[in-house]
């Protein structure tokens, strides 16, 4: 919508602010001063936010703030990711558009920002990297390291160092066709330049599309398995690029996307990764992006949901799958359990398809036209024969006697 | 940060950027060989056929654009460029804002209905353009956003089964048209599409 994104602390008992950063502009709006030390050369300089853009262009640059904030107490650093730039059509805006696409560390009490890392210079597909960023302290090659994971849009794995802001590893794991590798010299990915976004050229097989590898779906990890579990997508894309004016209270564009399922044929997959050891353990394939949150318990199951109805528990060292429920309508909320007061433990999920996925199914859009929904009805165009929007509150118990578990129904 | 332009200085420089002539007017010169229907006559067009008594309300205003055949060909470059694609999308798919390529229109679906619905804007979302573009350029989209509702088939009512769905558009990044529904290939299921 050509804005400029920001967070923002408040003091929780009056409500006022106590300190604003933007994503855009000069170095005193972005809070970037004494104590800002990014890991990588390309991120030092004066008011890079201001000169990694065509003139005035970062006053409506995008990279919003609208996914998760991560925190450690330890540190007193919060950690959170900035979306993409505006317009998508990047020939508008040469430049590594900083600070777009961008993972910060800031103080909690002051917003100083310590570091930053870009992921995606001069993004050209709409990889905003809101999603979450996990801390861990784990073991790496025989050494203790405190860890920030950030499961990109990009379709990498990244393992941050989150004192310092160095990138310890960044592999695949979904397809990727976009960008060739993540040199970890420079910190920037090495990118496909036979995919570039030349103005009015249709690009094709654009790996992963538009919403990403994973979007803001939220992973959870198991300390006993050692594993990230991660609801995704395995999408691709057509894109083709045209100029867009800035006009405000509409959308600032610019970009005809279609997307289609990955290759395989599916559109998701609920993958097992391995952080310490940079791979995947094991994964299931879906028909539809897995855009639920995932939930992941002591007792080593992990649970689930699909945008075709079913919720699902599968065992979190296999994959195998334990139960499944067909509830009312696609699953895209999130998993909790808790210990009710009478002691046994319940599941708790919200049916009820929409959001971008699922959009073509509860919304006045037409399934026959591809490049709906910012091209995301390409890729669901069959939604509406398998559900409808809706809205149910699903609690299951776990039964009180594992004996009699086979014999009850949740 | 920078204040949002006012609607009257937004609209001088749409006019700059897309090279209309006359600021002078509010009502700029229609398209020659028609004329403009008054402004009285068109808060009459009703959005529905369904009245109480024996009455005719046919609209008594008609697009200054009804028989000019290309209409919806510059409703479709002033579509791309007013960012009506971004909330509605190529062809009119859907997205933010609702689908226009199925026949389906809340506030009805002639040239006149849809000339007010984007003069006078609707809720939910939907700008009040009438006080930022010239007449005739509005007329023009409401030509091209009937031109794209034209989906072959018309149902009463709207189910779906799983063999409902039997056709899609030749995706807009391989055809720019402002006659999509011309263009049609068999249903792919959310697989790639079959091309050009």
């Amino acid at each position: 919508m050509g804005v400029r994104g920001w967070v923002t602390a408040l003091d929780e008992k009056d409500g006022s602010t106590v300190w604003r950063a933007y994503s855009t502009g000069p170095d005193k709006d972005v809070l970037i001063g004494e104590d800002f030390k990014p890991f990588y050369d390309s991120l030092k300089g004066k008011d890079l936010g201001v000169s990694t853009w065509p003139a005035e262009h970062w006053l409506n640059g995008g990279g919003t703030v609208w996914g998760w904030i991560s925190y450690d107490p330890q540190l007193n650093l919060i950690y959170y990711g900035t979306a993409n730039p505006g317009p998508w059509n990047s020939n508008q805006r040469p430049g590594d558009n900083l600070w777009t696409t961008t993972i910060f560390a800031r103080d909690a009490d002051t917003g100083a920002a310590k570091w930053g890392y870009q992921i995606n210079p001069h993004d050209l597909w709409d990889y905003d990297e809101i999603n979450e960023n996990v801390l861990l302290d784990l073991d790496i090659d025989g050494q203790a390291r405190k860890v920030l994971v950030h499961i990109g849009r990009n379709g990498h794995m990244y393992v941050v160092d989150r004192k310092t802001g160095e990138v310890l590893s960044a592999e695949p794991y979904d397809t990727v066709t976009s960008i060739k590798t993540i040199d970890l010299k420079t910190g920037r990915p090495v990118l496909d330049e036979s995919k570039h976004p030349d103005l009015e050229k249709v690009i094709r097989d654009v790996c992963p599309a538009s919403p990403g590898a994973k979007d803001w779906q939220p992973t959870a990890w198991s300390p006993r398995t050692k594993l990230l579990y991660v609801p995704h997508q395995h999408l691709c894309m057509n894109y083709k690029t045209s100029e867009v004016g800035y006009i405000a209270g509409t959308p600032f564009v610019g970009a005809t996307v279609d997307m289609y399922a990955g290759p395989g044929g599916y559109r998701g997959e609920f993958t097992a990764w391995d952080v310490a050891n940079k791979k995947k353990a094991w994964s299931i394939a879906e028909n539809f992006p897995v855009w639920s949150g995932t939930l992941v318990t002591a007792g080593d199951v992990a649970f689930y949901g699909t945008m075709d109805r079913w919720f699902k528990a599968v065992d979190a060292k296999s994959g195998k799958l334990l139960w499944k429920f067909h509830a009312g309508s696609g699953i895209i909320g999130q998993p909790v359990t808790y210990e009710g007061s009478d002691g046994r433990q319940y599941i708790a999920i919200l049916s009820g398809v929409g959001g971008w996925s699922g959009a073509v199914a509860n919304a006045e859009i037409d399934p026959r036209v591809r490049n709906g929904a910012l091209g995301f009805t390409g890729a669901t165009q069959d939604l509406p024969t398998y559900t409808k929007g809706g809205s149910e509150l699903l609690v299951f118990a776990i039964p009180k006697d594992a004996a009699v578990q086979a014999q009850t129904s949740p | 940060m920078r204040k949002p332009p006012s609607i009257a200085l937004l609209s001088v420089a749409l006019l700059g950027l897309f090279g209309f002539s006359s600021m002078s007017s509010s009502e700029p010169p229609p398209p020659s060989g028609a004329s403009s229907p008054s402004s009285s006559d068109l808060i009459k067009t009703p959005v529905t056929r369904i009245f109480p008594g024996d009455v005719d309300l046919a609209p008594k205003v008609k697009s200054p654009v009804a028989d000019d055949a290309a209409a919806a060909e510059r409703g479709r470059k002033y579509f791309a460029n007013f960012n009506c694609v971004g909330c509605h999308a190529d062809n009119g798919g859907g997205g933010m804002g609702p689908a226009l390529s199925n026949r389906s229109f809340i506030y009805g679906g002639s040239a006149e209905n849809i000339y007010l619905t984007i003069s006078q804007g609707r809720p939910n979302g939907m700008p009040a353009w009438g006080a930022i573009l010239p007449s005739n350029v509005i007329w023009d989209l409401a030509a091209y956003v009937q031109s794209i509702s034209k989906a072959p088939e018309t149902q009463w009512g709207k189910t779906t089964s799983l063999d409902a769905l039997k056709i899609e558009q030749v995706p807009a990044e391989f055809k720019a048209t402002p006659d999509p529904w011309q263009f049609t290939e068999p249903f792919t299921d959310g697989q790639k599409p079959n091309g050009e």
